[in-house]
């Protein structure tokens, strides 16, 4: 594995993403700012908590629709005519994404958090809920990154978006359902129930799954363009 | 040194509806190849199993010494590739491309890159969105040649451009392999392109190699021979004969192994000789084709 050029290729899909990204975590911070600053409206918090979510989900679509946009705009013939495999093309495109996406992710989630720790009126009941919803999120980037590498179509990647976008709030409504988390998101503690914690794993474990199943139909694919 | 620079040996790539046929080819170091087929030939292909981009189902593919597409990332290092669906990234300067392709390719040139802006009439700081085809073209061309590659391969680089454009591309890219030593692989259909800046020539047709060859062999062999048959008298056998054209009695022969001798074969048996005609690369190209297509071995 040629770690250099790898590493130049997500420097690279950063540079084409910076500004959407950065603007992103703007207008992230700027909304969990103004939450802060409505102290007690929990109308404000979730609001807040949902173009926070919005923000997310279009972020990490944005960065990981980078391999289907590689082809739609016909820059993938550039890319594989420098000297790297699919291999090396591959771990830039998910090692990279998933690294920007994750930086940005892991600061805007920790604002949140920290509104919620640090602001009166807030229950820390909902902590828990924040964090599965939140890797949730991540959950969904990876299912768009892995169509995106293995079908490099912009069509499915978009199709994929959507439906991720859609089913969170599904899925969202569906877990704070659950005694283990909605019972105890009112408190003003941090309850951190076994039903959270299997979920979290749940979630996590599907991660790897979605980034071993990419690696692995890339690696068994045998026309690149 | 290595004396190949590309070897293909029984190639085979199947599609579903398209089939590269067991394909053999051999490009020595230091020659500029133009690969000619009409649309759908399977130039493309051919070029994409070169870089390591598309895998072959049969067949082994050499190229500068590496094994494809297994040892892909070893070879690009050495090769330059410009293809006519290849886009550069629009949102980014030329500039910017520049120092993308340096910060990877350590025997980048930097004076020569330079060079070669002046010589395209580029400028460094223009979007690549901003720039016309023709210049885009150039710009993909400029990266490629910069680096230094030891094998250039150009997968109908003049496609869709105007004339205009064409001609100053295929100036500029005469210009450039003038004054270099490097092993060139030129893919297109337009035979005009081809034989300005081959040395050597190789025709495809529906994924078969129909005939490879140097150009001056090519065009010294290739002759189409204007006959008068006087009533009663049969057409010589005559050599390497891939079509025959015209009445009976005004037969035009198109031969691909023509010698002077069979002028004399021809006077012999009782047939004059109108006119012996040089065929263009063109006209040989079509030939080619079109017996291949008949059923006719070349």
């Amino acid at each position: 594995m040629n770690i250099a050029i790898v590493s130049r290729l997500i420097r690279k899909d950063w540079y084409f993403n910076r500004v959407g990204i950065l603007a992103s975590l703007f207008a992230g911070f700027v909304t969990v700012g103004a939450v802060a600053a409505l102290r007690r409206s929990q109308v404000a918090l979730i609001l807040g908590l949902i173009v926070v979510v919005t923000i997310l989900i279009g972020m990490g679509a944005m960065v990981m629709m980078s391999a289907a946009m590689e082809r739609r705009q016909q820059t993938l013939p550039f890319v594989m005519s420098l000297p790297i495999s699919y291999r090396e093309y591959t771990t830039a495109k998910i090692v990279g994404g998933m690294l920007i996406f994750l930086v940005l992710w892991g600061a805007l989630v920790a604002d949140v958090v920290a509104t919620i720790l640090l602001t009166p009126g807030f229950p820390h009941g909902m902590i828990p809920f924040v964090v599965i919803m939140a890797v949730e999120i991540v959950m969904s980037t990876c299912l768009v990154t892995a169509v995106s590498v293995t079908t490099e179509s912009h069509g499915w990647t978009v199709a994929v978006a959507q439906v991720g976008g859609l089913s969170l709030n599904a899925i969202g409504w569906s877990i704070v359902r659950l005694p283990g988390i909605g019972g105890t998101i009112k408190s003003t503690t941090v309850q951190w129930s076994g039903t959270a914690t299997a979920l979290l794993a749940a979630e996590l474990a599907l991660i790897a799954f979605m980034l071993l199943i990419t690696f692995f139909v890339q690696a068994h694919k045998r026309d690149f363009i | 040194m290595i004396d190949t620079a590309v070897e293909f040996c029984a190639v085979t790539k199947v599609y579903k509806h398209f089939t590269l046929d067991q394909i053999n080819l051999n490009l020595p170091t230091g020659c500029i190849m133009g690969f000619i087929g009409a649309n759908g030939a399977g130039k493309s292909t051919t070029l994409r199993i070169l870089m390591g981009l598309v895998h072959q189902n049969a067949g082994s593919v050499e190229v500068l010494g590496h094994a494809m597409p297994e040892e892909q990332a070893t070879a690009k290092r050495d090769i330059g590739f410009v293809s006519e669906d290849m886009r550069l990234y629009g949102a980014a300067t030329l500039e910017w491309h520049m120092g993308f392709v340096r910060s990877i390719y350590s025997h980048w040139d930097s004076g020569y890159a330079d060079q070669l802006l002046r010589r395209f009439d580029l400028r460094a700081q223009q979007k690549i969105k901003g720039m016309s085809h023709g210049q885009r073209v150039k710009a993909a061309l400029l990266l490629a040649l910069a680096r230094k590659p030891r094998l250039l391969v150009l997968d109908e680089p003049t496609t869709g451009l105007d004339p205009i454009a064409r001609r100053e591309v295929l100036g500029e890219l005469m210009a450039v392999l003038a004054d270099e030593e490097r092993t060139v692989l030129f893919s297109s259909h337009n035979t005009l392109d081809v034989e300005q800046i081959s040395d050597q020539i190789t025709f495809i047709d529906r994924g078969r190699i129909l005939d490879s060859s140097d150009k001056e062999t090519f065009l010294d062999r290739w002759r189409r021979l204007r006959l008068v048959l006087p009533p009663n008298t049969k057409l010589p056998g005559l050599p390497g004969v891939v079509n025959v054209d015209g009445s009976g009695r005004l037969p035009v022969v198109t031969t691909n192994r023509f010698e002077p001798a069979m002028v004399s074969a021809c006077t012999q048996a009782g047939v004059a000789v109108q006119a012996v005609d040089v065929m263009t690369l063109e006209e040989i190209f079509v030939a080619s084709v079109q017996s291949q297509r008949e059923g006719q071995a070349i």
